[in-house]
């Protein structure tokens, strides 16, 4: 309960921040929007163009791509801070002020920014799944509804603790933006149905680095009924559980390295 | 209650003679802790707290051996060589409830890393430290809450939002409660004059209502240590004089131990009652202040400028107690080093008038640099 209260006091300070700057808020809104009508816009005008991907049609493939974007906003919501640790604010010795705080570090990361043009990427992706799914000649189950619900917030929650444990390692080699980034690219081939890839890639995107788990397999289960959504939605808690387990784990351990800078 | 007003105005009356007569701290000082001992009735039978003890800690940073340029900080990437950086060197001293210790040294000298040991943010590679008997990088959460921590080169606060907000945040932070809250924000606008820029963002703050704002900041939650480092780094004199009073108030008022590390033998002879100095990462000098100048003296530095005319070295001394020295790069400087208890300083002054004919002159106090040096060139004599 106290951390509910601090989060949403830290929250409110983390608006006026953006807000402290008039101009700065009103070309970033309309930058948003822009942004935000123009991926919209061009992700339909390609799909017009598909006649269809290895079997899928071209609405089934913005269902798809549409959910995807569901955990991956609500991942940039609330982690965005931990870009920054692993770019800049370790290697500046900037983490200071967080060791000195009576509240752990990682709450503090999550506290320190609240973004909210996640909330933009959510309207495009919700948009994107209804206009498809009205074109799609699926029934749909309500095991089918439940999964995908869980998919997107657990999936975020995986996509969350992939940043923790990368950004981390900021702590021991000062920068570690580069490499979390290579990793994050790799939610852009789970926006895809998995099918379209060779085995190899399949793989990974399943057991490894398991976006496909959370964005491919729910809207399989939804389109053709490919899997249990009940025992899938089971595995990608129980995955959630323990990547986010896991990667708290790392972070603790690797913030014990922090250096500081000298002053 | 009324023991406590006593402190006060002990206090009160300790500083007052500190402006006025040459000053003895030790003693005095030493009488202010007395009382300021008996002041805090506890409970337990130990007596005084031991606030902080340090034990033989280390701290060693490895860094890669680097080639030089380009072609070297490649072949950096392939080596396996280290050097080790002994930055603080088996370092140990215990600071008592309600001290307010000089922790000095040269740059680099190991200061910082030694406080940043103390508050939790670095672990150290070996021996311990414990504060209020918990040891802060293992309980760093805990330990948070007893202390608070000003860098000078590195605000705490929201470089965007006004003072008041930050401090409301902090408030959540260290769940302060609301009277507690008000009174101390009461108490800080009166010490440090924080009220004026309260609803001003940090950014525009200048370095002066910055430190003044950081420094409130970390009093917020009533810590029992205060650690300072540079407190009064880049600071104007007026603004150096009001962060000085409210150190002294605030150890006044809450007994807090106040940790700091400086540059400014001012801040130092106006504030410490003891002082650990620091050099090459080990301890060449604990206690008070008071010996450290009874073994050196109240050093000054005269620096005179001469016209090209007078030839410093015909000049018959003023006497023993003064030592000139020149500087080869600049002809027409001359520095009479003296101990300001021996030489009369109106004298020594006509007589750079009238014997240097010196056209501009600087009267500086003896450095902490000057200080490290003296003590290790005495250490080394001791050796031989």
């Amino acid at each position: 309960m106290r951390y509910v209260k601090l989060y949403l006091t830290c929250i409110k300070r983390s608006m006026m921040s953006r807000l402290e700057y008039k101009k700065d808020s009103i070309i970033s809104i309309l930058s948003f929007l822009i942004s935000n009508a123009c991926s919209l816009g061009s992700i339909f005008f390609i799909l017009q163009a598909i006649p269809s991907l290895k079997g899928y049609t071209p609405a089934e493939v913005g269902f798809f791509y549409g959910f995807s974007m569901l955990p991956i906003a609500l991942d940039h919501l609330f982690s965005d801070e931990f870009w920054l640790v692993a770019y800049r604010r370790v290697q500046l010795g900037d983490m200071d002020r967080h060791f000195l705080r009576p509240v752990p570090v990682i709450f503090q990361m999550f506290a320190e920014t609240f973004q909210p043009d996640g909330f933009g990427e959510i309207i495009v992706g919700v948009t994107m799944i209804t206009i498809c799914g009205l074109n799609l000649q699926t029934s749909v189950s309500f095991g089918a509804i439940f999964v995908l619900i869980i998919g997107a917030i657990f999936g975020a929650i995986i996509i969350t603790s992939f940043k923790i444990a990368l950004s981390s390692l900021a702590f021991i080699f000062k920068k570690s933006g580069p490499l979390l980034q290579i990793v994050y690219n790799f939610t852009i081939y789970a926006k895809y149905p998995i099918a379209i890839y060779p085995q190899a890639i399949r793989f990974i995107l399943i057991f490894i680095l398991p976006f496909g788990l959370f964005i491919s397999l729910p809207v399989d289960t939804l389109l053709y009924g490919s899997y249990n959504p009940y025992l899938l939605s089971l595995i990608i808690v129980g995955a959630a559980i323990a990547f986010f387990a896991l990667a708290t784990l790392i972070w603790t351990l690797c913030a014990r390295r922090y250096e500081s800078t000298g002053s | 209650m009324s023991v406590c007003c006593f402190v006060v105005d002990d206090f009160q009356y300790f500083q007052d003679e500190g402006h006025t007569t040459t000053k003895e701290p030790s003693t005095r000082d030493a009488s202010f802790f007395c009382l300021a001992r008996c002041g805090t009735i506890r409970n337990d039978t130990k007596g005084i707290l031991n606030m902080i003890q340090v034990q033989n800690l280390s701290k060693i940073f490895r860094k890669p051996i680097r080639g030089k340029g380009l072609v070297g900080m490649l072949a950096t990437l392939f080596s396996r060589k280290y050097t080790e950086i002994r930055a603080v060197d088996d370092v140990s001293f215990d600071i008592m409830e309600g001290e307010i210790v000089g922790y000095i040294g040269s740059n680099g000298a190991g200061k910082s890393t030694t406080i940043k040991m103390m508050c939790g943010i670095l672990t150290p590679t070996s021996g311990k430290v414990l504060i209020d008997d918990k040891e802060p990088y293992l309980k760093r959460r805990i330990v948070a809450k007893d202390i608070g921590v000003v860098f000078g080169q590195k605000s705490q606060l929201w470089w965007d939002i006004p003072l008041i907000e930050s401090f409301k945040v902090l408030k959540e932070v260290y769940q302060v409660s609301d009277s507690d809250y008000e009174e101390r924000i009461q108490f800080l606008s009166s010490v440090l004059g924080v009220d004026e820029f309260m609803n001003q963002p940090v950014r525009t703050l200048s370095l002066g209502q910055r430190m003044r704002a950081d420094l409130a900041a970390s009093m917020l939650h009533n810590p029992k240590i205060l650690f300072l480092d540079e407190p009064t780094i880049g600071m104007d004199v007026l603004v150096k004089d009001k962060i000085r009073t409210a150190i002294h108030a605030l150890n006044a008022k809450y007994h807090t131990t106040v940790v700091l590390t400086t540059h400014d033998m001012a801040d130092i002879e106006n504030l410490c009652s003891r002082i650990i100095m620091i050099e090459k990462g080990k301890i060449i000098y604990d206690g008070p202040l008071g010996n450290i100048k009874r073994r050196f003296g109240n050093i000054k530095t005269l620096t005179l400028t001469i016209p090209p005319s007078v030839d410093p070295n015909e000049v018959k001394p003023f006497s023993e107690d003064v030592m000139m020295e020149l500087d080869e790069d600049h002809k027409d400087k001359v520095m009479l080093k003296f101990d300001a208890d021996k030489v009369v300083l109106e004298h020594i002054i006509q007589y750079s008038f009238s014997q240097y004919h010196a056209i501009d002159m600087k009267i500086t106090d003896i450095s902490i640099e000057d200080v490290v040096k003296k003590i290790l060139a005495q250490q080394e004599e001791e050796h031989e």
